[in-house]
Protein backbone atom coordinates (compact mmCIF):
# COMPACT_ATOMS: atom_id res chain seq x y z
CA UNK A 1 0.00 0.00 0.00
CA UNK A 2 1.45 3.49 -1.18
CA UNK A 3 0.57 5.50 1.90
CA UNK A 4 2.49 3.64 4.24
CA UNK A 5 5.73 3.44 2.10
CA UNK A 6 5.30 7.11 2.10
CA UNK A 7 5.45 7.85 5.94
CA UNK A 8 9.18 7.13 5.79
CA UNK A 9 11.12 10.54 7.47
CA UNK A 10 12.70 12.80 4.60
CA UNK A 11 15.36 15.34 5.64
CA UNK A 12 14.50 18.58 4.42
CA UNK A 13 18.18 19.95 4.18
CA UNK A 14 16.62 23.72 2.58
CA UNK A 15 13.75 25.41 0.93
CA UNK A 16 13.09 28.90 -0.21
CA UNK A 17 10.59 30.43 -2.66
CA UNK A 18 10.11 33.74 -4.45
CA UNK A 19 7.20 35.70 -4.28
CA UNK A 20 6.13 39.25 -4.74
CA UNK A 21 6.70 40.08 -0.88
CA UNK A 22 10.55 38.57 -1.50
CA UNK A 23 11.73 35.09 -0.32
CA UNK A 24 10.28 32.75 2.29
CA UNK A 25 10.87 34.98 5.45
CA UNK A 26 9.53 37.95 3.68
CA UNK A 27 6.81 36.20 2.50
CA UNK A 28 6.13 34.74 6.35
CA UNK A 29 6.48 38.14 7.42
CA UNK A 30 4.36 39.82 5.22
CA UNK A 31 1.47 37.79 5.67
CA UNK A 32 2.01 37.66 9.71
CA UNK A 33 1.36 41.49 9.34
CA UNK A 34 -1.97 40.81 6.87
CA UNK A 35 -1.06 42.02 3.90
CA UNK A 36 -2.35 40.80 0.53
CA UNK A 37 0.10 41.07 -2.76
CA UNK A 38 -2.81 40.64 -4.63
CA UNK A 39 -4.24 43.65 -6.77
CA UNK A 40 -6.99 44.69 -8.86
CA UNK A 41 -5.38 43.99 -12.21
CA UNK A 42 -6.94 43.71 -16.12
CA UNK A 43 -7.73 39.78 -16.31
CA UNK A 44 -5.86 40.00 -20.00
CA UNK A 45 -3.10 42.92 -19.02
CA UNK A 46 -2.71 44.86 -22.00
CA UNK A 47 -6.21 43.63 -23.75
CA UNK A 48 -8.20 44.42 -20.23
CA UNK A 49 -11.16 42.83 -19.51
CA UNK A 50 -12.44 42.38 -15.92
CA UNK A 51 -10.52 43.93 -12.80
CA UNK A 52 -9.79 40.62 -11.01
CA UNK A 53 -6.90 39.85 -8.01
CA UNK A 54 -3.70 39.28 -9.46
CA UNK A 55 -0.24 38.72 -7.45
CA UNK A 56 2.73 39.51 -9.79
CA UNK A 57 6.78 39.91 -9.24
CA UNK A 58 7.47 43.36 -8.82
CA UNK A 59 7.15 45.71 -11.65
CA UNK A 60 6.53 42.02 -13.78
CA UNK A 61 3.19 42.95 -16.69
CA UNK A 62 0.79 39.93 -16.78
CA UNK A 63 1.91 40.35 -20.52
CA UNK A 64 4.68 37.85 -21.23
CA UNK A 65 8.08 39.13 -22.48
CA UNK A 66 10.96 37.41 -24.42
CA UNK A 67 12.52 36.25 -22.93
CA UNK A 68 10.40 36.05 -20.17
CA UNK A 69 11.07 38.92 -17.22
CA UNK A 70 10.66 35.78 -14.39
CA UNK A 71 14.01 34.26 -15.52
CA UNK A 72 15.92 36.62 -13.23
CA UNK A 73 13.41 36.02 -10.71
CA UNK A 74 14.36 32.21 -11.29
CA UNK A 75 18.16 32.96 -11.26
CA UNK A 76 18.05 34.35 -8.10
CA UNK A 77 16.24 31.58 -6.35
CA UNK A 78 18.37 29.20 -8.00
CA UNK A 79 21.61 30.96 -6.68
CA UNK A 80 20.19 30.13 -3.13
CA UNK A 81 20.14 26.79 -3.65
CA UNK A 82 22.84 24.45 -1.71
CA UNK A 83 26.09 23.76 -3.82
CA UNK A 84 25.88 20.17 -5.51
CA UNK A 85 26.39 18.04 -9.37
CA UNK A 86 22.79 19.43 -9.81
CA UNK A 87 21.65 17.15 -12.46
CA UNK A 88 24.23 14.30 -12.20
CA UNK A 89 23.25 10.76 -11.58
CA UNK A 90 23.12 11.14 -7.86
CA UNK A 91 22.04 14.31 -7.41
CA UNK A 92 18.70 14.84 -9.29
CA UNK A 93 16.64 17.53 -10.01
CA UNK A 94 12.96 17.47 -10.12
CA UNK A 95 11.24 20.28 -11.99
CA UNK A 96 7.44 20.87 -11.36
CA UNK A 97 4.65 23.47 -13.16
CA UNK A 98 1.53 23.49 -14.33
CA UNK A 99 2.00 26.29 -16.79
CA UNK A 100 5.60 26.21 -17.80
CA UNK A 101 5.85 28.64 -20.30
CA UNK A 102 2.36 28.93 -21.99
CA UNK A 103 2.66 32.82 -21.35
CA UNK A 104 5.33 32.66 -24.00
CA UNK A 105 2.60 30.35 -26.29
CA UNK A 106 -0.23 32.99 -25.35
CA UNK A 107 1.72 35.51 -26.60
CA UNK A 108 2.84 33.93 -29.90
CA UNK A 109 -0.38 32.80 -30.44
CA UNK A 110 -0.81 36.95 -29.87
CA UNK A 111 1.06 37.77 -32.99
CA UNK A 112 3.98 38.92 -30.42
CA UNK A 113 7.14 36.87 -32.35
CA UNK A 114 8.67 33.86 -32.49
CA UNK A 115 11.26 35.11 -29.96
CA UNK A 116 8.81 33.61 -27.81
CA UNK A 117 8.82 30.07 -28.90
CA UNK A 118 11.69 28.97 -27.68
CA UNK A 119 10.43 29.16 -23.90
CA UNK A 120 6.65 27.70 -25.24
CA UNK A 121 7.00 23.82 -24.53
CA UNK A 122 7.72 22.09 -21.13
CA UNK A 123 10.71 20.19 -22.61
CA UNK A 124 12.39 23.00 -24.08
CA UNK A 125 12.27 25.83 -21.20
CA UNK A 126 13.27 23.32 -18.87
CA UNK A 127 16.21 22.41 -21.17
CA UNK A 128 17.19 25.88 -20.85
CA UNK A 129 16.95 26.18 -17.46
CA UNK A 130 18.93 23.57 -16.53
CA UNK A 131 21.91 24.94 -19.21
CA UNK A 132 21.22 28.23 -17.60
CA UNK A 133 21.72 27.08 -13.75
CA UNK A 134 24.23 24.05 -14.60
CA UNK A 135 22.55 21.42 -13.99
CA UNK A 136 23.75 17.96 -15.52
CA UNK A 137 21.14 15.99 -17.44
CA UNK A 138 19.36 13.93 -15.06
CA UNK A 139 16.21 16.45 -14.62
CA UNK A 140 12.82 15.21 -13.98
CA UNK A 141 10.11 17.10 -15.61
CA UNK A 142 6.55 16.59 -13.91
CA UNK A 143 2.95 18.21 -14.07
CA UNK A 144 -0.17 17.74 -12.21
CA UNK A 145 -2.01 20.62 -12.54
CA UNK A 146 -2.03 22.74 -8.52
CA UNK A 147 -0.29 19.62 -6.76
CA UNK A 148 2.53 19.22 -9.54
CA UNK A 149 5.03 20.42 -6.53
CA UNK A 150 4.09 17.46 -4.03
CA UNK A 151 3.83 15.22 -6.74
CA UNK A 152 7.63 16.32 -7.41
CA UNK A 153 8.48 15.97 -3.56
CA UNK A 154 6.57 12.49 -3.55
CA UNK A 155 8.63 11.14 -6.00
CA UNK A 156 12.09 12.56 -4.92
CA UNK A 157 11.58 11.07 -1.71
CA UNK A 158 11.17 7.73 -3.61
CA UNK A 159 14.24 8.46 -5.66
CA UNK A 160 16.60 8.75 -2.13
CA UNK A 161 14.49 6.25 -0.40
CA UNK A 162 15.48 3.43 -2.67
CA UNK A 163 18.86 4.29 -2.39
CA UNK A 164 19.39 5.94 -5.57
CA UNK A 165 20.22 9.51 -4.80
CA UNK A 166 22.16 11.10 -2.23
CA UNK A 167 20.46 14.09 -2.49
CA UNK A 168 17.12 15.86 -4.66
CA UNK A 169 16.10 19.05 -5.74
CA UNK A 170 12.95 19.37 -6.40
CA UNK A 171 12.27 22.87 -8.55
CA UNK A 172 9.19 24.95 -9.10
CA UNK A 173 7.69 27.45 -10.49
CA UNK A 174 4.26 29.44 -12.15
CA UNK A 175 4.23 32.60 -13.32
CA UNK A 176 0.90 33.70 -14.35
CA UNK A 177 -0.33 35.07 -17.88
CA UNK A 178 -3.40 35.90 -19.41
CA UNK A 179 -3.98 31.94 -20.74
CA UNK A 180 -4.46 31.26 -16.98
CA UNK A 181 -6.31 34.36 -15.66
CA UNK A 182 -8.34 34.06 -18.53
CA UNK A 183 -8.70 30.73 -18.05
CA UNK A 184 -10.23 30.91 -14.72
CA UNK A 185 -11.95 33.92 -15.38
CA UNK A 186 -13.83 31.54 -17.67
CA UNK A 187 -14.67 29.21 -14.92
CA UNK A 188 -16.25 32.07 -12.89
CA UNK A 189 -14.31 31.28 -9.86
CA UNK A 190 -11.58 34.29 -10.18
CA UNK A 191 -13.86 37.48 -10.52
CA UNK A 192 -13.71 41.00 -9.10
CA UNK A 193 -14.32 39.87 -5.29
CA UNK A 194 -10.93 39.13 -3.29
CA UNK A 195 -10.44 35.89 -2.04
CA UNK A 196 -11.38 35.15 1.52
CA UNK A 197 -10.85 31.30 2.09
CA UNK A 198 -13.08 29.40 4.52
CA UNK A 199 -15.54 31.77 4.84
CA UNK A 200 -18.99 31.49 4.63
CA UNK A 201 -20.28 33.99 2.27
CA UNK A 202 -22.34 34.38 -0.86
CA UNK A 203 -20.26 33.98 -3.70
CA UNK A 204 -16.68 32.53 -3.80
CA UNK A 205 -13.21 34.21 -5.56
CA UNK A 206 -10.17 33.30 -5.83
CA UNK A 207 -6.83 35.11 -6.37
CA UNK A 208 -3.98 34.28 -8.81
CA UNK A 209 -0.27 35.15 -7.90
CA UNK A 210 3.39 34.53 -9.42
CA UNK A 211 5.22 31.83 -7.09
CA UNK A 212 8.37 29.56 -6.98
CA UNK A 213 10.62 27.39 -4.72
CA UNK A 214 12.14 24.70 -4.19
CA UNK A 215 13.63 22.26 -1.57
CA UNK A 216 16.76 20.02 -1.25
CA UNK A 217 16.07 16.50 0.59
CA UNK A 218 18.24 14.39 1.89
CA UNK A 219 20.30 15.55 4.05
CA UNK A 220 19.47 15.90 7.64
CA UNK A 221 20.44 18.68 10.05
CA UNK A 222 18.18 21.66 9.17
CA UNK A 223 15.73 20.06 11.87
CA UNK A 224 13.12 19.71 9.35
CA UNK A 225 11.85 16.54 7.58
CA UNK A 226 8.98 15.30 5.37
CA UNK A 227 7.61 12.26 7.10
CA UNK A 228 4.28 11.56 5.48
CA UNK A 229 3.32 12.17 1.98
CA UNK A 230 -0.12 11.08 0.55
CA UNK A 231 -2.00 11.44 -2.99
CA UNK A 232 -5.51 10.68 -4.34
CA UNK A 233 -7.24 11.61 -7.04
CA UNK A 234 -10.90 11.40 -7.66
CA UNK A 235 -11.26 11.59 -11.03
CA UNK A 236 -15.48 11.98 -10.34
CA UNK A 237 -15.28 15.77 -12.36
CA UNK A 238 -12.85 17.60 -13.64
CA UNK A 239 -13.45 20.97 -11.84
CA UNK A 240 -15.62 19.70 -9.00
CA UNK A 241 -15.56 17.21 -5.32
CA UNK A 242 -17.00 14.11 -4.79
CA UNK A 243 -19.95 16.03 -2.43
CA UNK A 244 -19.67 13.35 0.01
CA UNK A 245 -15.73 14.76 0.59
CA UNK A 246 -14.75 11.34 0.39
CA UNK A 247 -11.37 12.32 -1.39
CA UNK A 248 -9.83 14.71 1.11
CA UNK A 249 -10.20 11.98 3.82
CA UNK A 250 -8.60 9.49 1.44
CA UNK A 251 -6.07 11.91 0.59
CA UNK A 252 -5.65 13.04 4.39
CA UNK A 253 -6.29 9.90 6.50
CA UNK A 254 -2.13 8.44 5.81
CA UNK A 255 -0.87 11.68 6.98
CA UNK A 256 -3.65 11.23 9.89
CA UNK A 257 -2.09 7.78 10.92
CA UNK A 258 1.59 9.32 10.98
CA UNK A 259 0.77 12.27 12.91
CA UNK A 260 -0.55 10.32 16.02
CA UNK A 261 0.51 11.35 18.81
CA UNK A 262 1.59 14.97 17.24
CA UNK A 263 0.58 18.88 18.00
CA UNK A 264 -0.24 20.17 14.50
CA UNK A 265 -1.40 23.06 12.84
CA UNK A 266 -2.93 22.67 9.46
CA UNK A 267 -2.10 24.55 6.00
CA UNK A 268 -4.44 23.82 3.75
CA UNK A 269 -5.04 24.52 -0.02
CA UNK A 270 -7.71 27.36 0.63
CA UNK A 271 -7.96 28.90 -2.78
CA UNK A 272 -11.33 31.07 -1.61
CA UNK A 273 -13.72 29.04 -3.76
CA UNK A 274 -17.21 27.70 -1.76
CA UNK A 275 -17.39 23.77 -2.27
CA UNK A 276 -13.96 22.67 -2.13
CA UNK A 277 -13.07 25.08 0.86
CA UNK A 278 -16.03 23.71 2.83
CA UNK A 279 -14.87 20.36 2.00
CA UNK A 280 -11.30 20.66 2.77
CA UNK A 281 -12.06 23.05 6.14
CA UNK A 282 -14.50 19.97 7.10
CA UNK A 283 -12.06 17.49 6.11
CA UNK A 284 -9.51 18.74 8.09
CA UNK A 285 -12.07 19.16 11.33
CA UNK A 286 -12.59 15.59 10.83
CA UNK A 287 -9.55 13.84 11.17
CA UNK A 288 -7.16 17.12 13.04
CA UNK A 289 -9.79 18.33 15.19
CA UNK A 290 -7.83 20.37 17.63
CA UNK A 291 -5.57 21.84 14.91
CA UNK A 292 -5.74 25.43 13.63
CA UNK A 293 -6.43 25.88 10.14
CA UNK A 294 -5.22 28.33 7.88
CA UNK A 295 -4.58 29.53 3.99
CA UNK A 296 -2.19 32.17 2.82
CA UNK A 297 -3.74 32.42 -0.41
CA UNK A 298 -6.10 35.54 0.65
CA UNK A 299 -2.21 37.26 0.35
CA UNK A 300 -0.61 35.52 -2.28
CA UNK A 301 -3.01 34.66 -4.26
CA UNK A 302 -3.05 30.53 -5.73
CA UNK A 303 0.33 30.10 -7.01
CA UNK A 304 -0.94 27.17 -9.28
CA UNK A 305 1.60 24.31 -9.28
CA UNK A 306 3.80 25.63 -7.25
CA UNK A 307 1.71 26.59 -4.68
CA UNK A 308 2.83 23.26 -2.59
CA UNK A 309 6.61 24.12 -2.47
CA UNK A 310 6.15 27.84 -1.83
CA UNK A 311 4.00 27.22 0.77
CA UNK A 312 6.07 24.69 2.39
CA UNK A 313 9.06 26.90 2.11
CA UNK A 314 6.95 29.78 3.91
CA UNK A 315 5.84 27.21 7.03
CA UNK A 316 9.39 26.48 7.68
CA UNK A 317 10.30 30.02 7.64
CA UNK A 318 6.81 31.00 10.43
CA UNK A 319 8.17 27.70 12.29
CA UNK A 320 12.21 29.24 12.92
CA UNK A 321 10.37 32.59 13.04
CA UNK A 322 7.65 31.43 15.94
CA UNK A 323 4.89 32.43 14.61
CA UNK A 324 2.23 31.54 11.77
CA UNK A 325 0.27 33.26 9.57
CA UNK A 326 -3.50 33.29 9.98
CA UNK A 327 -5.58 33.44 7.01
CA UNK A 328 -5.44 36.43 5.64
CA UNK A 329 -8.63 37.91 3.70
CA UNK A 330 -10.86 35.87 5.87
CA UNK A 331 -12.47 37.25 9.14
CA UNK A 332 -15.75 35.15 10.92
CA UNK A 333 -17.91 33.63 10.00
CA UNK A 334 -15.44 30.84 8.77
CA UNK A 335 -16.97 26.70 7.58
CA UNK A 336 -15.34 25.51 10.63
CA UNK A 337 -14.31 27.30 13.95
CA UNK A 338 -10.75 25.87 13.55
CA UNK A 339 -10.15 28.31 10.90
CA UNK A 340 -7.35 30.72 12.02
CA UNK A 341 -7.62 34.56 11.23
CA UNK A 342 -4.96 35.85 13.06
CA UNK A 343 -1.05 34.76 13.22
CA UNK A 344 -0.49 32.32 16.22
CA UNK A 345 2.70 31.34 18.12
CA UNK A 346 4.15 27.49 16.74
CA UNK A 347 6.00 26.57 19.72
CA UNK A 348 2.86 25.09 21.06
CA UNK A 349 3.24 22.53 17.61
CA UNK A 350 6.11 19.90 16.16
CA UNK A 351 3.89 19.20 13.07
CA UNK A 352 2.18 20.89 9.94
CA UNK A 353 -0.29 19.36 7.68
CA UNK A 354 0.38 20.74 4.16
CA UNK A 355 -2.56 20.05 1.08
CA UNK A 356 -2.86 21.08 -2.18
CA UNK A 357 -5.70 20.39 -4.83
CA UNK A 358 -5.73 20.03 -8.49
CA UNK A 359 -8.23 20.39 -11.54
CA UNK A 360 -9.73 16.07 -11.35
CA UNK A 361 -10.21 15.99 -7.85
CA UNK A 362 -6.18 15.39 -6.87
CA UNK A 363 -5.09 16.00 -3.56
CA UNK A 364 -2.02 16.00 -1.87
CA UNK A 365 -0.43 16.54 1.29
CA UNK A 366 2.35 15.57 3.44
CA UNK A 367 3.23 15.97 7.08
CA UNK A 368 6.07 18.30 7.99
CA UNK A 369 8.07 17.81 11.43
CA UNK A 370 10.56 19.67 12.78
CA UNK A 371 13.02 18.86 15.54
CA UNK B 1 18.51 -2.40 -10.20
CA UNK B 2 14.90 -2.20 -9.98
CA UNK B 3 12.55 -3.97 -12.52
CA UNK B 4 9.17 -5.34 -12.89
CA UNK B 5 7.43 -7.30 -15.59
CA UNK B 6 5.20 -6.67 -18.10
CA UNK B 7 1.66 -8.40 -17.89
CA UNK B 8 -0.17 -5.96 -20.78
CA UNK B 9 1.74 -3.60 -23.58
CA UNK B 10 -0.90 -2.23 -25.48
CA UNK B 11 -0.51 -0.17 -28.28
CA UNK B 12 -2.08 2.48 -31.14
CA UNK B 13 -0.15 4.19 -33.84
CA UNK B 14 -3.22 6.26 -35.48
CA UNK B 15 -0.87 7.38 -38.33
CA UNK B 16 -2.11 10.42 -40.19
CA UNK B 17 -5.67 9.91 -38.64
CA UNK B 18 -7.44 13.01 -37.92
CA UNK B 19 -9.39 13.02 -34.60
CA UNK B 20 -13.18 12.56 -35.69
CA UNK B 21 -12.06 9.09 -37.42
CA UNK B 22 -10.17 8.32 -33.81
CA UNK B 23 -13.59 9.20 -31.85
CA UNK B 24 -15.37 6.80 -34.73
CA UNK B 25 -12.70 4.19 -34.17
CA UNK B 26 -12.62 3.94 -30.43
CA UNK B 27 -16.11 5.53 -29.81
CA UNK B 28 -17.58 1.65 -28.31
CA UNK B 29 -14.72 1.65 -25.45
CA UNK B 30 -16.34 4.69 -23.74
CA UNK B 31 -19.72 5.43 -22.57
CA UNK B 32 -22.48 6.46 -24.61
CA UNK B 33 -21.92 10.76 -25.38
CA UNK B 34 -18.65 11.04 -23.66
CA UNK B 35 -16.56 10.72 -26.88
CA UNK B 36 -17.52 14.42 -27.67
CA UNK B 37 -15.82 16.70 -25.70
CA UNK B 38 -12.58 14.42 -25.70
CA UNK B 39 -9.24 15.24 -27.21
CA UNK B 40 -7.70 12.84 -29.70
CA UNK B 41 -4.83 12.02 -27.15
CA UNK B 42 -7.53 11.13 -24.71
CA UNK B 43 -9.42 8.98 -26.62
CA UNK B 44 -6.29 7.17 -27.93
CA UNK B 45 -4.87 6.60 -24.02
CA UNK B 46 -8.37 5.67 -23.28
CA UNK B 47 -8.41 2.70 -26.10
CA UNK B 48 -4.64 1.74 -24.92
CA UNK B 49 -6.29 1.79 -20.91
CA UNK B 50 -9.12 -0.18 -21.64
CA UNK B 51 -7.33 -3.49 -21.56
CA UNK B 52 -5.77 -2.65 -18.83
CA UNK B 53 -8.54 -0.93 -16.53
CA UNK B 54 -6.76 0.97 -13.87
CA UNK B 55 -8.10 0.37 -10.56
CA UNK B 56 -7.93 2.39 -7.32
CA UNK B 57 -4.68 1.15 -6.03
CA UNK B 58 -2.96 1.06 -8.66
CA UNK B 59 -0.16 3.61 -9.75
CA UNK B 60 -0.59 5.38 -12.97
CA UNK B 61 2.52 7.13 -14.44
CA UNK B 62 1.79 9.07 -17.28
CA UNK B 63 4.53 10.64 -19.99
CA UNK B 64 3.54 12.82 -22.69
CA UNK B 65 6.24 15.84 -24.14
CA UNK B 66 3.56 17.58 -25.48
CA UNK B 67 0.56 16.95 -23.30
CA UNK B 68 -2.96 18.62 -25.15
CA UNK B 69 -1.59 20.60 -27.50
CA UNK B 70 -4.86 20.57 -30.18
CA UNK B 71 -6.82 21.39 -26.82
CA UNK B 72 -4.05 24.12 -26.21
CA UNK B 73 -3.93 26.05 -29.49
CA UNK B 74 -8.02 25.79 -29.75
CA UNK B 75 -8.11 27.56 -26.36
CA UNK B 76 -5.64 30.03 -27.39
CA UNK B 77 -7.79 30.50 -30.46
CA UNK B 78 -11.06 31.06 -28.33
CA UNK B 79 -9.77 34.34 -26.45
CA UNK B 80 -10.89 37.10 -25.72
CA UNK B 81 -13.88 35.08 -24.51
CA UNK B 82 -11.67 32.16 -23.21
CA UNK B 83 -13.61 28.50 -23.13
CA UNK B 84 -13.87 27.40 -19.69
CA UNK B 85 -13.72 23.76 -21.34
CA UNK B 86 -10.80 23.96 -23.59
CA UNK B 87 -8.95 25.81 -20.53
CA UNK B 88 -9.86 22.57 -18.36
CA UNK B 89 -8.51 20.10 -21.27
CA UNK B 90 -5.76 21.99 -22.10
CA UNK B 91 -3.68 21.21 -18.73
CA UNK B 92 -0.79 18.57 -18.80
CA UNK B 93 -2.08 15.60 -17.74
CA UNK B 94 -5.74 15.82 -19.19
CA UNK B 95 -5.65 13.28 -21.60
CA UNK B 96 -5.41 10.21 -18.67
CA UNK B 97 -7.90 12.13 -16.78
CA UNK B 98 -10.45 12.32 -19.56
CA UNK B 99 -10.59 8.95 -19.57
CA UNK B 100 -10.82 8.02 -15.87
CA UNK B 101 -13.37 11.24 -15.34
CA UNK B 102 -15.90 9.49 -17.88
CA UNK B 103 -15.26 5.96 -16.22
CA UNK B 104 -15.46 7.41 -12.35
CA UNK B 105 -12.31 5.50 -11.59
CA UNK B 106 -10.09 6.78 -8.95
CA UNK B 107 -6.50 6.01 -8.57
CA UNK B 108 -4.29 6.98 -5.67
CA UNK B 109 -1.65 7.74 -7.16
CA UNK B 110 -1.04 9.39 -10.20
CA UNK B 111 2.40 10.80 -11.69
CA UNK B 112 2.64 12.77 -14.99
CA UNK B 113 5.96 12.92 -16.71
CA UNK B 114 6.41 16.15 -19.19
CA UNK B 115 10.48 16.41 -20.83
CA UNK B 116 11.80 14.79 -23.78
CA UNK B 117 15.07 12.92 -23.70
CA UNK B 118 15.04 11.49 -20.41
CA UNK B 119 11.46 10.84 -20.30
CA UNK B 120 10.98 7.22 -20.66
CA UNK B 121 13.58 7.08 -17.92
CA UNK B 122 12.02 9.25 -15.17
CA UNK B 123 8.59 8.04 -15.70
CA UNK B 124 9.99 4.18 -15.68
CA UNK B 125 11.76 5.35 -12.70
CA UNK B 126 8.74 6.17 -11.09
CA UNK B 127 6.86 3.40 -11.88
CA UNK B 128 9.44 0.93 -10.59
CA UNK B 129 9.81 2.77 -7.57
CA UNK B 130 5.96 2.83 -6.93
CA UNK B 131 5.32 0.79 -3.30
CA UNK B 132 1.55 -0.40 -5.40
CA UNK B 133 1.45 -3.46 -6.56
CA UNK B 134 0.49 -2.77 -9.88
CA UNK B 135 2.08 0.12 -11.73
CA UNK B 136 0.58 1.40 -15.12
CA UNK B 137 3.34 3.37 -17.38
CA UNK B 138 1.20 4.84 -20.15
CA UNK B 139 1.94 7.88 -22.51
CA UNK B 140 1.23 8.99 -26.00
CA UNK B 141 1.06 12.09 -27.94
CA UNK B 142 -1.38 13.64 -30.29
CA UNK B 143 -0.52 14.64 -34.43
CA UNK B 144 -1.11 18.12 -34.44
CA UNK B 145 0.30 21.22 -36.94
CA UNK B 146 -0.61 24.79 -34.91
CA UNK B 147 -0.39 27.92 -36.63
CA UNK B 148 3.11 29.48 -37.34
CA UNK B 149 4.78 26.62 -35.88
CA UNK B 150 6.32 23.10 -35.82
CA UNK B 151 7.85 23.14 -32.65
CA UNK B 152 4.93 23.25 -29.80
CA UNK B 153 3.27 20.46 -30.78
CA UNK B 154 4.18 16.59 -32.16
CA UNK B 155 4.43 15.46 -35.44
CA UNK B 156 3.23 12.34 -34.72
CA UNK B 157 0.24 10.49 -32.43
CA UNK B 158 0.70 7.05 -30.63
CA UNK B 159 -0.13 5.73 -27.56
CA UNK B 160 0.17 3.07 -25.38
CA UNK B 161 0.13 1.10 -21.74
CA UNK B 162 2.15 -0.79 -19.84
CA UNK B 163 0.52 -2.85 -16.93
CA UNK B 164 3.81 -3.89 -14.64
CA UNK B 165 4.49 -5.86 -11.54
CA UNK B 166 6.56 -7.47 -9.79
CA UNK B 167 4.98 -11.25 -10.81
CA UNK B 168 7.12 -12.78 -13.45
CA UNK B 169 5.18 -15.55 -14.00
CA UNK B 170 2.70 -15.41 -16.90
CA UNK B 171 4.52 -12.03 -17.64
CA UNK B 172 5.79 -10.64 -21.45
CA UNK B 173 8.53 -9.27 -20.55
CA UNK B 174 10.62 -7.10 -18.36
CA UNK B 175 11.08 -3.34 -17.52
CA UNK B 176 14.34 -2.50 -15.86
CA UNK B 177 16.45 0.49 -14.67
CA UNK B 178 20.29 -0.27 -13.64
CA UNK B 179 22.33 2.35 -12.30
CA UNK B 180 25.13 2.99 -14.30
CA UNK B 181 27.89 4.76 -14.84
CA UNK B 182 26.89 6.54 -18.00
CA UNK B 183 26.90 10.29 -17.80
CA UNK B 184 24.33 11.11 -20.49
CA UNK B 185 21.64 8.60 -22.18
CA UNK B 186 18.80 9.68 -23.50
CA UNK B 187 15.09 8.15 -24.60
CA UNK B 188 12.37 10.10 -26.36
CA UNK B 189 8.38 8.29 -26.34
CA UNK B 190 8.71 7.86 -29.99
CA UNK B 191 11.44 5.26 -30.04
CA UNK B 192 10.12 3.65 -26.99
CA UNK B 193 6.88 3.61 -28.20
CA UNK B 194 8.18 1.71 -31.47
CA UNK B 195 10.21 -0.80 -29.59
CA UNK B 196 6.91 -1.67 -27.44
CA UNK B 197 5.20 -1.44 -30.85
CA UNK B 198 7.58 -4.03 -32.42
CA UNK B 199 8.30 -6.58 -29.69
CA UNK B 200 11.90 -5.12 -29.98
CA UNK B 201 14.36 -5.18 -27.19
CA UNK B 202 15.95 -2.24 -25.55
CA UNK B 203 19.13 -1.55 -23.82
CA UNK B 204 20.87 1.80 -23.61
CA UNK B 205 21.53 4.28 -21.80
CA UNK B 206 18.15 6.44 -20.81
CA UNK B 207 19.50 9.02 -18.51
CA UNK B 208 22.63 10.08 -16.86
CA UNK B 209 23.04 7.11 -14.29
CA UNK B 210 20.16 5.33 -15.63
CA UNK B 211 20.70 2.36 -18.32
CA UNK B 212 16.92 1.14 -19.59
CA UNK B 213 16.21 -3.02 -20.60
CA UNK B 214 13.22 -4.15 -21.68
CA UNK B 215 13.39 -7.44 -22.44
CA UNK B 216 10.55 -9.52 -24.10
CA UNK B 217 9.63 -13.22 -23.73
Amino acid sequence: MSAAADSQPVPIEAADCRTPFGDARATSAALRQGRRALTLQPVLGAAGGDSVPLATLPGRSLDETAPPAWLSCLDGLAASIPEAAWGDARHPVFVTSSNFGVGSLYAFARGHGPDHLEFCTPFALVDGLRRRFGWGGNVAVLSHACVSAHVGLLQASRVLAGGRAERALVFSFDFISPFVTGGFHALKILNPEMPAPYAVRPTGSIGLGDGAGFAVLGRSGAGFSLSAQSLYNEMNHFTANRADGAGFAACLAPVAAAAQGRRLWLKGHGTGTLEAGRLEAEGFGRLFPASPLVSWKGGLGHTLGSCGLVELAVAIAAVRGGEAAGTVGTTAPCFVDAVATEPFPTSAYDGVVLASNAFGGAHAACLLTHD
Amino acid sequence: MIERHIHSAQTDDPGPEEPAATRERLRALFPRGATRRMTQLGLLLGGVLDPVRPAEEDALIYASSYGESRALHEYLASFPTASPTLFQTSIHPSAVQQVLVTRQQPVREFLPFGGRAQIVAHAAQAALLSPAGRSIFCGGEERHVPPGTTTAASPIGFAFALALSPAAVGSLGTLRLTESDDAGGELALPEFFLALRQRRAIDQAAAPGLRLTLAWH
